[in-house]
C-alpha cells in the first residue's frame, strides 16, 4: 500500500561493522509519523538509561520526513537526533537541502548508528546496497572538501552529510554538515558523529516514493502555492528597520500574519529580519546585557538587508520549496570565494551579540564554522561570553594567547573562532560551549554564561516574547527557538483548524504579552504539538508560518497516507510525541525542574534602558500549566505512568 | 508491483544498461530478471526491448520505442517552474539540474542531459505546479532525393 512512508530504517552499528534493515509495523506511523517522531520511537526504546552520549551505546539517527517526497511544498527537512552531549538530554537538529529526498530514495525512513568505529569509516548506501567505506583520508579535512570528495566516489546523484574539524574534535557545539555548508547544528550532534569515528553519510538513493493520492497532494500544493508566490512589491532593506522602530514604539501589539514574514523571506531570506528584530527588542545585544540602544540603526546598518544579499549572486531553493530564502554569496577580499548567505541567526550572534558591526568578518567567520561544521548560534554565544569574562578581568591577555578580546573587536574576534574550531589555548576551553567553559574558567564567570541546560539560546529575547523563554526551558531539547512562542501561535493560526484552542487577539496591549496565565500554556503546547506533527512530516517552519490554512500540513498528511484523522487528532500524535520525549529526559535522569533558563534571559534584573525595559518573564507559573497540558505532573513535568499507558509508552 | 521480463527475452543487455536502479540481472545471451524490490516502474526497460518482452505491472506488454530520438523528453515551462527541486531530485536518472533563467536569481529546472534521459516521465507526474510536459523531440528535417 503506498503511505508516502517508505516502512523500513537500517540500522548500522559500527563497532561490529554490521547492517542490517528492519521493517517498521505500520502502526508506529500512526502513532508517531516518520521523522522525529520515529527516530523518538527508536531512540527512547533502545539507548539504555544513563548512556554517555559520546559513547557506544548513543544511537544517533538520521531520518527524513513522512512528506518528503510525495509532492507537497517546504517538505526538504532532514532531520538527526540522538542523546545530546552538550545537554544530556534528548537531542535533535534539523536542516534543509537535499539531502532528505535522497535518503528516502534508497528506502528508508531513517537511517541509524551505534557503537564506535574502530577507524574513520564513512557509510555509502544506494537503492540496493549500503557499505562501510574507509574514510582515513577524509579525516581532518573541512566539510566542503569532504563533501566534494565524496561526491565523486558517490557517483551521479549522490548526497553528502558529514562533519567537519568541529565534529572530528567532539567540540559539543558541533553539528552536521549537508550542501557544502549547511548545518544541522543545534544539540551538538556533531560530536556524536565524531565520537562514532563516522565522518560521513553517502546516499544515492534512487527509489521511487509513493503517496497515497499524489494527485490531492497537487491539488493542495498548488493552492497553498498560490500563497507563496503572491508578493507585492517591498521597500528597501535600511526602511525595514524603522518599521522595527515604529513596532517598538507602539504601546500595542498586533496579530501577526505569517504572511508578512513571507513576503521578506522571499525577498531578502531570515537576513531580513536583522535590523528590525534589533529594532523591536527581539534579538539580545551585548552578551544579553546591552539594548537595541547599544546597537542602533546606525551601527547595524552594516548588516542591513540588502548589504547581505548584495553580495548574492544566487539565490537557491532546498528540496520541495517554492519559497527559495537560501542564497550563495561571494565572500569579500577572496577572488572566487564564496559561502552561503549567513542566516540572521549567524549574523546576529556574531554580530550584535558581541557588538560587532564588521560586515567582512561575518561573512569569514560564517564560512569558517559551516566548514568546521560548528553552530554559529553557539559559536557567537560563547565568543561574547568570552569577551564579557574579558571585560570583567576574568580571562586576560595571558589566558586568550594575546587577543584583545573588547566587545566589537573583528579581528579579535574572528581570530578567537578559529582558535576554538582548531581547539587551540582559549580555543579549547570555549569550544564545547559556555556551560562547559564557565565552569572550566572559574571564577564566578557562570553568572556570564548564557544557555538553557547547557545550549546556548538563538537570538530571539524571551524578554520580547516570553513564549521563546518558555519554550527554551520546557522542550525536551532545552534553548531551542524554532517550536513555540507567542509570534509563531499567532502566525499558525491553529484555532482556523483545531477546536478548542483560542484565537489571538487582532490588537492588544503589549502587556498582555507577559501575564503569566493559562491560555499562554495552553498555546505553548499548542505550538509544541504542532511542530512535533511538522518534524514527523519533515516541514520546514518557514512554510509554516504562513498560517496552517495556506500550508495545509494536515491535508497533506491525510492525502500522503490515506488516513482520515481529524487536525486534532494529529495534535494528539504531536501530543505523543512530545509525551515520549519528555519520557525519554526522565530515562536518562534528567529532572524538568533542573533546566535553567540563566536569570539575565528572564529579566532578572531587569533591563533599565531599551525595548524590553522591565520586562521579566514568570517562567515557573506557565511551566506548571504547560506540563499539565500534556498530562504530566505540574510539579515536577514528569509524564506519569498511566499517561504514559494510555498513550500506549512503555517504560 | 514490478515490470516482469517473459521468456521472449533474447539475452542483449539493453535494458541492464538502461536501468536506473540497476534492478535487472543478467548475462548476455541469457534470460534477463527484474528484481522486484528495486523495480520503479519506470518503463525504460521496455522501451528498449527490441523482443518486446517486458510486461509492466498489470501484464501489459510495454511496446517498444525502436529510436531513441522518438523517446519523449521533459520540457519545463520557465514561467511556471517555482523552483522547488522536486523534479531534479525525483530523476531516477540524474539528469535534470538547475539553472539561471529569466530576471530573477532563482535556477530554474531543465534537461541538463538528454542522453541521459530515459523518458520515464516520473518529473511531469511529480512537479506539483504542472510546469512541465513529456514532449518527443521535433526530427531533424530529412532531405528527400528527387529523382
Amino acid at each position: 500500500m503506498n503511505r508516502g512512508y517508505m516502512g523500513k530504517i537500517l540500522m548500522v552499528d559500527l563497532s561490529r561493522g554490521e547492517i542490517s534493515e528492519e521493517v517498521i509495523p505500520d502502526n508506529v506511523y500512526e502513532n508517531y509519523l516518520s521523522g522525529l517522531g520515529l527516530g523518538a520511537y527508536i531512540l527512547f526504546n533502545r539507548i539504555p538509561a544513563g548512556a554517555d552520549p559520546l559513547g557506544p551505546d548513543n544511537i544517533l539517527g538520521f531520518l527524513t520526513g513522512l512528506l518528503t517526497g510525495t509532492g507537497s511544498f517546504f517538505s526538504g527537512r532532514w532531520m538527526v537526533a540522538g542523546k545530546s552531549p552538550l545537554t544530556g538530554c534528548w537531542g535533535d537538529a534539523n536542516c534543509g537541502g537535499n539531502l532528505s529526498p535522497a535518503i528516502k530514495r534508497c528506502g528508508y525512513d531513517g537511517i541509524f548508528f551505534k557503537g564506535i568505529s574502530e577507524k574513520p569509516v564513512y557509510l555509502y548506501v544506494d537503492s540496493g546496497r549500503a557499505e562501510l567505506r574507509d574514510a582515513s583520508s577524509l579525516w581532518g579535512k573541512d566539510a566542503v572538501e569532504t563533501e566534494e570528495t565524496l561526491l565523486l566516489e558517490g557517483g551521479k546523484g549522490a548526497r553528502v552529510a558529514c562533519i567537519g574539524q568541529a565534529g572530528e574534535n567532539r567540540s559539543l557545539i558541533a553539528g552536521i554538515c549537508n550542501d557544502k555548508g549547511r548545518l544541522a547544528a543545534r544539540s551538538g550532534l556533531g560530536a556524536v558523529m565524531g565520537s562514532k569515528r563516522l565522518k560521513a553519510l553517502v546516499v544515492n538513493g534512487k527509489r521511487r516514493i509513493q503517496p497515497f493520492n499524489r494527485h490531492e497532494i497537487k491539488r493542495l500544493s498548488q493552492s497553498c502555492n498560490r500563497w507563496v508566490q503572491f508578493q507585492p512589491p517591498l521597500f528597501s532593506g535600511p526602511a525595514l528597520s524603522r518599521v522595527g522602530t515604529l513596532m517598538r514604539l507602539l504601546p500595542t501589539q498586533m496579530a501577526q500574519d505569517g504572511l508578512l514574514y513571507k513576503f521578506f523571506l522571499k525577498k531578502w531570506g531570515t537576513v531580513s529580519m536583522n535590523q528590525v528584530s534589533i529594532e523591536i527588542g527581539d534579538s539580545p545585544i551585548k552578551n544579553w546585557k546591552g539594548t537595541n540602544e547599544d546597537f542602533g540603526p546606525g551601527r547595524s546598518l552594516t548588516v542591513n538587508p540588502d548589504a547581505i544579499t548584495g553580495r548574492e549572486f544566487v539565490k537557491y531553493h532546498c528540496y520541495g520549496c517554492p519559497l527559495g530564502c537560501g542564497g550563495k554569496c561571494s565572500l569579500p577580499g577572496q577572488k572566487g570565494g564564496e559561502t552561503h548567505k549567513p542566516e540572521y541567526e549567524t549574523v546576529l550572534a556574531l554580530g550584535g551579540l558581541c557588538m560587532n558591526e564588521d560586515a567582512d568578518s561575518i561573512f569569514h567567520m560564517n564560512e569558517m564554522l559551516n566548514r568546521a561544521g560548528m553552530d554559529t548560534i553557539s559559536a557567537g554565544g560563547t565568543v561574547a561570553f568570552a569577551l564579557e569574562c574579558y571585560e570583567k578581568g576574568i580571562l586576560t591577555k595571558d589566558d586568550t594567547g594575546g587577543l584583545e578580546l573588547t566587545w566589537g573587536n573583528a579581528p579579535a574576534i574572528l581570530a578567537l573562532v578559529e582558535k576554538m574550531i582548531r581547539r587551540e589555548g582559549i580555543g579549547d576551553v570555549l569550544a564545547d560551549g559556555t556551560k562547559v567553559a564557565a565552569r572550566r574558567i572559574g571564577k564566578g564567570s557562570e553568572a556570564f554564561a548564557m544557555h538553557v541546560g547547557g545550549q546556548e539560546p538563538a537570538m530571539h529575547d524571551g524578554r520580547n516574547d516570553p513564549g521563546f523563554n518558555v519554550h527554551y526551558a520546557v522542550e525536551a531539547t532545552p534553548g531551542r527557538h524554532t517550536i513555540g512562542a507567542q509570534l509563531y501561535y499567532e502566525m499558525f493560526q491553529l484555532w482556523k483548524e483545531v477546536k478548542g484552542i483560542p484565537r489571538a487577539k487582532p490588537l492588544y496591549s503589549k502587556d498582555r504579552k507577559y501575564l503569566a496565565d493559562h491560555e499562554k500554556a495552553v498555546m505553548a503546547a499548542a505550538c509544541s504539538k504542532y511542530m512535533n506533527v511538522a518534524n514527523g512530516a519533515g516541514l520546514c517552519m518557514f512554510g509554516l508560518l504562513m498560517g496552517v490554512t495556506r500550508t495545509p500540513l494536515f491535508a497533506w498528511l491525510n492525502a500522503a497516507t490515506g488516513w482520515r484523522k481529524t487536525p486534532g487528532q494529529y495534535l494528539d500524535i504531536g501530543a505523543r510525541i512530545q509525551t515520549l520525549k519528555q519520557a525519554f529526559n526522565i530515562k536518562h535522569g534528567v529532572d524538568p525542574r533542573s533546566i535553567r533558563v540563566s536569570d539575565r534571559m528572564l529579566g532578572k534584573p531587569a533591563l533599565p534602558a531599551g525595548a524590553n525595559k522591565g520586562r521579566t518573564t514568570d517562567l515557573e507559573k506557565v511551566r506548571g500549566n504547560y506540563w499539565d497540558q500534556f498530562g504530566w505532573d505540574p510539579e515536577t513535568g514528569v509524564p506519569d505512568p498511566e499517561a504514559l499507558e494510555r498513550l500506549g509508552i512503555k517504560t | 508491483m514490478a515490470y516482469r521480463i517473459t521468456t521472449e527475452c533474447n539475452g542483449c543487455t539493453a535494458c541492464v544498461r538502461l536501468c536506473p536502479t540497476g534492478a535487472i540481472a543478467g548475462e548476455r545471451k541469457a534470460l534477463h530478471a527484474v528484481n522486484p524490490s528495486l523495480c520503479i516502474e519506470c518503463g525504460a526497460c521496455g522501451r528498449v526491448c527490441p523482443q518486446d518482452a517486458v510486461q509492466d505491472a498489470f501484464g501489459i506488454a510495454c511496446r517498444r520505442i525502436p529510436k531513441l530520438s522518438l523517446w519523449p523528453k521533459p520540457v519545463v515551462d520557465a514561467k511556471i517552474c517555482v523552483s522547488c527541486r522536486i523534479c531534479i531530485e525525483g530523476c531516477p536518472a540524474s539528469c535534470l539540474a538547475g539553472r539561471m533563467d529569466g530576471g530573477e536569481k532563482h535556477e530554474i529546472a531543465f534537461l541538463a542531459e538528454p542522453k541521459a534521459c530515459i523518458s520515464c516521465g516520473f518529473c511531469e507526474a511529480d512537479c506539483p505546479v504542472e510546469a512541465i510536459r513529456l514532449v518527443v523531440p521535433e526530427q531533424p528535417a530529412v532531405e528527400v532525393k528527387q529523382s
